[in-house]
């Protein structure tokens, strides 16, 4: 008899572990600073994507995360500029404070229905956007604050040193991108991941099992706040310099549509493409002489995609529904759905 | 209490505010998705009669019936190819963010990025006891008057607004009573995208033309449309018309913070009231 | 035996003048060599055209300037620009720098046209790279900068200097004015607004502020609120769009007899009219770089001589004329202050020795002669002066209108 080799659960496993072995020698590869640049950047937006995925897990579209990227950001620098406190107490301190900022939120606007919720965080994103302008004395305005990068760090005889090159600061974001990433899977796959699905799918069912609606929002909320007001800090000290323009309203469009390209059914993997396809063509693009082309090809790609993509999945399904239908010749079974 | 003219002046915002949500409204409660896209029409109608007058001299009334019709033919056209391909709510709401994108790069690349104005297009003023208005701004006025009193008429007196009617609150209904639910929902996104883009194609004198000139009316009439109620057309109206005057007023008194002022408005009216003045039920 | 000798000495004196000649010939010109000087401009986005606009004429004129090259030491120079776009973003503005300073190996940074200030000059001073920039909010005491953390940066065009500078001329211009409305959206507001209203009140300027969220079309609260004040010239601080629609809706609301303008160059005066009518256009003041009309502040005749060859040959490639000024005092200005100071210090490598030659340093620009100061109000003399010469639309074109010369700072 052979072996039976489980190679449908097994290819992926490999492949992923293949990536994850070719991220970690990207720096080695490459010490191009614009193309590290590109990916740290799109690193920390992917943290912000799946923010906003695990919220989407419990049914609410938040627009917000550019707030808590900000809020986060700003944390950070006003208490390593102002206050001159140590960078790596100032980074857990930025989370908190966007955790506990979109706690306080969260339990007041959660209530509401869905569009009505995503609008208001739209509206605040805007608003925390137009409080760092307007509040001069803490965020000096438009003029915006200068940070520095963290401080060299000595590890066991080797100093890893931020300011020289990009490629700690890399190396950085890949272990908070996959922190984060391995935290939200294991989130969702646990049973409270699994009760956000369930208030997601039949709020009223959920309620009659007993699951409390509105304790598990303002959860996923929280956490998707915490984690993105890290990213929020790391954005800081990487870009040296933070003003309220870097955020808003259109950044929070641009995160949504970084995680409904990438796919929503997973929370890490999902927003991980997302966040760097999407940021990577839009960087690509902007190299392009012509003016107008970028944001026009842009758009025609991102429509492309979901146009082609099958109904309900995003770029991170494509794996394995090449698999099954390729390779296994699976045949799609698709309920009969009611047209709409 | 703010001098004359403010109240002109709100006026004459809240004419393109109750239009474009007019337009959006139409549009939303036909094919359940909010087309984020709709400022991009507003910006073609004007591009289309920057063409249109400068280059052949067409006169100004007949451009924009041009601009209209053309719009309309590119929201059927967005429509067919676009929206009706990507399956989902998200998926649409997203791909109407990216056709955003898309046409605004479209038009730089068509239009170059410098603004251009009109401000040969009925040029002179009007000067009254306290205050003038531009014979520009009173032709906003008459369009308004005109489309709002055209939509009036077409909604309640003939075919095709009864089955606008009939499927926006009952699709199901409606195409048992043999209303053919598809063919209808193209034309009202017609209607729709040819209302904004007429919207554009009157202010485009006013101010000037560039392609990024959609952005700004397309968030304006999204607050319209949630002040009024998501759904309702009274509503989009009233909301347009509310808007308009509490933009010019606030920023009378306050300048620069009207900004804040209407978000925080829009925030708390979400919290207290979630369907706006004649929305509705909660959804 | 006499014919040898006489064709011999003929012989040798020959290869005496000969040898005298080849002596005397000047050795082979040096391939010149190449510096390289890098600016993060907005080149697409809504600040995009102009961005754009200085291209042509700022690489016209240092083709014209690299045919002279210029000598420091025994070597023989020329520059080469490398425009990279910052999208008036501060992450463009980042990455443009690191791209220009990692990938392709500027010496110099020169940034006109860009909100970028903070980004751009922290990415240059850790690497070293001299960065002569305009200024914006950011760099006026108490703000962003500070000449101990950033020792490589000069302020080449002081733009609150211009600003201010501008507003005296206007002034000078109109001595019956009844007051100045000064507007910028609310992307400029911050504290270098205190520093030009306290140099407004020292010259007892009368003056009045607004602010309005950028993108704004609707002038109508503002324009009132500005009557409301007792204004009758508005002035603005670089919003084109918003400029053209002041004077535009301004005129509308009957205020006929209000000037208007707004820093920065006139673009082109045609767009104006565009939008803003052609009567209500008249009069329109904008800064004014046309050196050949400058009236009191002298500019080195070759200089002046350059600048408006370049002005003909960009026409003509372009096929209509070219009448932006701006550019003359920016990239040509910036690159005579790099050159001058490289051969005061007699290096090309030193960026410490250079700095020393621009700090306190006297300079001979597109823009006129002056002293590099600033000691007192920026903790460093690394400020240039600026003439404040204001020009207006009478009919079609762009004329001169008044000049407040270039000052020292504290």
């Amino acid at each position: 008899m052979m072996p039976f080799i489980d190679y449908k659960n097994m290819v992926p496993k490999i492949v992923i572990g293949l990536l994850i072995f070719a991220i970690v020698l990207v720096p080695v590869i490459t010490t191009n600073v614009a193309t590290l640049s590109m990916l740290i950047l799109s690193g920390l937006l992917a943290i912000a994507v799946m923010g906003f995925t695990l919220v989407l897990r419990t049914g609410q579209f938040s627009l917000g995360q550019s707030a808590f990227l900000a809020i986060g950001g700003y944390t950070s620098a006003i208490l390593t500029v102002k206050l001159s406190l140590p960078f790596w107490p100032s980074f857990l301190v930025a989370g908190m404070v966007s955790g506990i900022v979109a706690m306080l939120v969260g339990m007041v606007v959660l209530r509401v229905g869905n569009i009505y919720f995503s609008i208001i965080t739209l509206a605040l994103s805007e608003i925390v956007r137009i409080i760092a302008q307007q509040w001069e004395p803490v965020t000096r305005g438009t003029r915006g604050l200068i940070t520095s990068p963290p401080p060299p760090v000595v590890l066991g005889g080797f100093e890893i040193n931020f300011a020289a090159s990009p490629v700690p600061y890399f190396y950085l974001t890949v272990c908070l991108v996959a922190a984060t990433g391995l935290i939200f899977w294991k989130l969702g796959e646990s049973r409270m991941g699994r009760s956000f699905a369930g208030i997601a799918l039949n709020p009223v069912l959920a309620e009659h099992q007993g699951i409390h609606l509105m304790k598990y929002r303002v959860i996923a909320f929280t956490v998707a706040g915490v984690f993105t007001g890290l990213a929020g800090s790391l954005y800081t000290h990487f870009l040296s310099v933070i003003t309220p323009y870097l955020f808003g309203l259109w950044q929070s469009i641009q995160i949504m549509i970084m995680s409904i390209v990438g796919g929503i059914s997973s929370l890490a993997g999902g927003p991980i493409i997302g966040a760097v396809l999407l940021y990577t063509l839009g960087d690509y693009l902007a190299r392009l002489e012509t003016y107008g082309i970028q944001p026009l090809l842009f758009g025609a790609a991102v429509m492309l995609v979901l146009i082609f993509l099958p109904k309900g999945t995003g770029l991170v399904d494509l794996w394995e529904r090449f698999w099954r239908k390729v390779v296994w010749r699976e045949e799609e079974y698709e309920p009969d759905t009611s047209d709409d | 209490m703010p001098p004359a003219g403010i109240w002109i002046d709100g006026l004459i915002q809240s004419c393109i505010y109750m239009t474009m949500a007019f337009g959006m409204v139409l549009v939303f409660s036909i094919l359940g998705i909010l087309n984020w896209a709709h400022g991009q029409f507003y910006m073609f109608g004007a591009i289309v009669v920057y063409y249109t007058i400068t280059a052949w001299g067409i006169p100004f009334p007949i451009s924009i019936l041009i601009s209209g019709l053309l719009m309309a033919g590119l929201g059927i056209s967005v429509r067919k190819l676009v929206i009706d391909r990507v399956k989902g709510d998200l998926y649409v709401g997203v791909a109407t963010i990216s056709l955003i994108f898309f046409f605004e790069g479209a038009a730089s690349m068509l239009f170059g990025m410098q603004d251009r104005g009109l401000s040969t297009v009925l040029p002179g003023v009007i000067n009254l006891a306290s205050f003038s208005i531009s014979y520009q701004k009173v032709a906003v006025l008459f369009f308004t008057l005109v489309v709002l009193v055209a939509m009036y008429i077409v909604l309640n007196f003939t075919k095709v607004g009864l089955a606008i009617r009939a499927t926006a609150q009952q699709p199901d209904a409606a195409s048992l009573y043999g209303v053919s639910v598809g063919r209808l929902s193209l034309i009202v996104m017609g209607i729709g995208c040819g209302l904004a883009a007429m919207a554009g194609s009157i202010m485009a004198p006013v101010y000037a033309v560039n392609p990024f000139m959609g952005r700004i009316p397309m968030i304006m009439s999204l607050l319209a449309i949630v002040i009024g109620g998501i759904g309702s057309l009274t509503g989009a109206i009233a909301g347009g018309l509310m808007l308009g005057f509490l933009n010019s007023v606030i920023a009378y008194y306050l300048s620069y913070l009207s900004e804040v002022v209407l978000f925080l408005l829009v925030i708390f009216i979400l919290l207290v009231r979630p369907q706006g003045l004649f929305g509705a039920s909660l959804k | 035996m006499k014919r040898t000798y006489s064709i011999a000495i003929i012989l040798v004196i020959l290869g005496m003048v000969f040898g005298i000649t080849l002596a005397l010939k000047p050795a082979q010109a040096a391939e010149p060599i190449i510096i390289k000087v890098g600016s993060p401009t907005p080149l697409s986005g809504p600040a995009g055209p102009w961005g754009q606009i200085g291209i042509p004429p700022s690489q016209t004129w240092l083709d014209l300037f690299n045919k002279e090259g210029f000598k420091v030491g025994n070597k023989t120079y020329n520059f080469q620009l490398i425009n990279v776009d910052d999208m008036n973003t501060p992450e463009g503005g980042a990455a443009a720098a690191k791209k220009l300073i990692y990938e392709d190996k500027v010496k110099f940074i020169v940034s006109h046209w860009s909100w970028n200030f903070p980004s751009v000059s922290a990415v240059a001073n850790q690497a070293k790279v001299i960065y002569l920039c305009r200024t914006g909010n950011e760099a006026v005491p108490g703000g962003v900068y500070d000449p101990k953390k950033q020792p490589y940066t000069v302020f080449a065009n002081p733009s609150h200097e211009q600003f201010i500078s501008d507003i005296f001329a206007i002034a000078e211009a109109f001595p019956n004015y009844k007051r100045i409305g000064i507007n910028d959206s609310t992307l400029g507001k911050g504290i270098g607004w205190d520093y030009v209203d306290r140099e407004l009140d020292k010259a007892k300027i009368r003056y009045h502020h607004e602010w309005y969220p950028p993108g704004t079309q609707d002038f109508a609260p503002y324009i009132t609120r500005y009557n409301e004040a007792g204004c009758d010239i508005i002035y603005g601080a670089g919003d084109v769009m918003a400029a053209m629609l002041i004077t535009k809706q301004r005129w509308e609301m009957g205020f006929k007899t209000w000037r208007t303008g707004t820093s920065g160059g006139i673009l082109d005066p045609m767009m104006y009219i565009g939008v803003s009518g052609m009567e209500a256009s008249q009069g329109f003041m904008g800064q004014y770089f046309a050196n050949w009309d400058f009236k009191k502040t002298k500019v080195d005749p070759k200089k002046i001589k350059r600048c408006q060859e370049v002005m003909e040959i960009v026409s003509k490639k372009q096929g209509k004329p070219y009448t932006y000024t701006a550019w003359i005092g920016w990239f040509p200005h910036h690159i005579e202050i790099l050159t001058q100071a490289m051969q005061k210090a007699g290096t090309v490598d030193d960026p410490d020795a250079i700095m020393k030659a621009i700090r306190g340093g006297t300079f001979d620009t597109t823009i006129g002669k002056f002293t590099m100061s600033g000691a007192k109000t920026y903790g460093s003399p690394i400020v240039f002066g600026t003439p404040g010469c204001m020009s207006q639309i009478k009919g079609n074109k762009e004329v001169y209108l008044s000049e407040h010369p270039l000052t020292n700072l504290p």
